[in-house]
């Protein structure tokens, strides 16, 4: 009895989970005129109408555009804070994951308000650059964690092997460790793409002139409409999401990543 | 040793980009909120206390400050509700189910959360689906409009949050050792005994980081109640958004950010300090 109860409230709780995502995926792919959920027929009618709104189809792009570079960016960022955190002793390395964590654990409007004022008063406000390098600020402890959790795999004694061979370190990093590090940067990359595709107050708050991300053009767009073309732009997220979930249990497995 | 420094001067790179753009920023938005106001510019020369009084002298902004950090509190406790059941059910998983599990709670994270709050309103839409299965049950007569109001917005928030409660729990129960569970039980604790003097206190640091966490970021959501909120009701941070953006007034926005990441501070002090004792004695 309590046993038939337990799952019961087990499946409800999943069920509050996972059901608003099915609901977006559901509704993207109906062939009638109307959100509907379950869909009235399926069709992928909507995506074409998504891309073939030029709102959308430009905010895309530079959603595509700003993800790719921050991923670029964040990943050899990360990569090398992750070797200098790989050095640090017990004590400081704590210190030092907490520090580089710190943008992941306050609030991304607050974060936001701030860079509003700082990239302002040093030029960069309402540019593509500001934008971007706040991007690369809220994804970047994503992708540092993905690495340090990947790089604690890899067994000290291996580095000091090469070492002892005569490798200098540049030649450990590049033959020993990099390899090793690999799944780690994938995820770190991924995390960092999808963080920044998905980012929107920082957006809101710092866009350039003119320049809407497909999230700003999706709220733009709800505040006014209600049809399944925000349900195509918002499936792309969902199916990003699934991807990037599949691929890091591939590579790393999802329990260290996260 | 030798070898040591260089490792060390690659970090530099991330600490100067955090220090420009994370810290500095921080600095610069306390350092606003002291300028004086101006006309037809963000703000002035000069510095004054002058928006600390009017913020906290005008209902308008004090109220949206209680409303929103009394709300934080809710999604808080209703995140805790749903993520203890689920903490507990991982932990008892073993292999492939767990990584399914697994999945089913973290994947919501990689996405945005205006795709997530965008799945509520097709779920509760007048004519949604959620609306039909209940006129088809025979709960209610006439679709319900649930959107624009605070439920929903709770609701939302909790189903965004819930992740963040769910990871810390998760990894203080792993260490709960499951000895430690039948040693209680073979002493003649029943289930519930055992549950709540040896698992939810070995738990709570678990629950003490869940709690801050999505406290802190529950207070300072913005997208939520601006897309399921309508306009009817007024939380602190679409309060000072409009200051910021539509008003432009920076000097007053940035007081008001200020005022609302203090009192989310003392919250969360407050918590941490009354809950010390409990904390302390898992860790003995």
């Amino acid at each position: 009895m309590s046993r038939a109860l337990s799952a019961a409230v087990l499946g409800v709780i999943y069920a509050f989970l996972l059901l608003p995502l099915v609901a977006v995926v559901a509704a993207s792919l109906t062939a009638g005129e109307l959100m509907r959920v379950p869909p009235e027929g399926l069709s992928l009618k909507w995506f074409q109408r998504f891309l073939a709104s030029e709102t959308f189809r430009e905010a895309l792009l530079l959603s595509l555009q700003v993800a790719l570079t921050t991923v670029v960016v964040t990943v050899v960022l990360a990569t090398l804070a992750a070797l200098c955190h790989r050095a640090l002793s017990r004590r400081l390395a704590a210190s030092f994951r907490l520090a580089m964590t710190l943008p992941l654990l306050l609030p991304e409007l607050l974060t936001a308000i701030g860079l509003l004022f700082f990239l302002n008063s040093i030029g960069l406000g309402k540019t593509l650059t500001g934008l971007q390098v706040a991007h690369v600020v809220i994804a970047f402890p994503f992708a540092f964690l993905a690495i340090v959790a990947a790089l604690e795999q890899v067994d000290p004694a291996m580095e000091e092997a090469s070492a002892s061979l005569g490798a200098g370190g540049f030649e450990t990093f590049r033959r020993v460790l990099l390899p090793l590090a690999r799944p780690g940067m994938l995820t770190g990359g991924l995390f960092a793409f999808i963080v920044s595709f998905d980012m929107f107050t920082i957006s809101l708050l710092l866009k350039p002139v003119g320049g809407n991300t497909l999230p700003l053009a999706l709220f733009d767009f709800l505040t006014y409409d209600f049809d399944p073309t925000a349900a195509a732009a918002a499936t792309l997220s969902v199916l990003f999401a699934v991807i990037g979930v599949v691929a890091i249990e591939r590579m790393v497995g999802l329990r260290r990543a996260f | 040793m030798k070898r040591l420094l260089p490792r060390l001067l690659l970090g530099l790179p991330a600490v100067a980009l955090l220090t420009l753009f994370f810290v500095l920023p921080y600095v610069e938005m306390v350092a606003m909120s002291f300028r004086a106001p101006a006309f037809g510019q963000p703000f002035g020369s000069g510095h004054t206390l002058m928006h600390y009084g009017r913020a906290l002298g005008d209902p308008l902004y004090t109220g949206a400050l209680v409303r929103s950090l009394l709300t934080g509190a809710l999604i808080t406790a209703l995140c805790l509700l749903v993520s203890f059941p689920l903490a507990l059910h991982l932990s008892r998983l073993q292999g492939r189910w767990h990584v399914v599990f697994y999945a089913c709670i973290v994947s919501p994270l990689l996405i945005g959360v205006l795709v997530r709050n965008f799945g509520w309103m097709v779920l509760v839409a007048v004519d949604g689906p959620f609306n039909r299965w209940a006129m088809a049950a025979g709960l209610i007569e006439r679709p319900v409009r649930v959107l624009f109001t605070q439920g929903i917005v709770v609701m939302a928030l909790v189903h965004v949050f819930t992740p963040f409660m769910v990871l810390p729990i998760a990894t203080a129960l792993r260490n709960v050792r499951p000895e430690l569970r039948e040693a209680s039980a073979s002493l003649g604790a029943g289930a519930f005994e055992t549950f709540r003097r040896v698992t939810l206190p070995l738990s709570f640091p678990g629950v003490q980081a869940g709690v801050t966490l999505v406290f802190v970021l529950s207070v300072a959501a913005y997208v939520t109640p601006a897309l399921l909120g309508g306009q009817g009701i007024a939380y602190m941070p679409a309060v000072v958004v409009r200051e910021l953006i539509g008003s432009f007034a920076w000097p007053f926005g940035a007081a008001l950010a200020v005022i609302m990441a203090a009192s989310t501070l003392a919250v969360v002090t407050v918590f941490t300090l009354a809950t010390h004792r409990l904390a302390e004695r898992t860790r003995a």
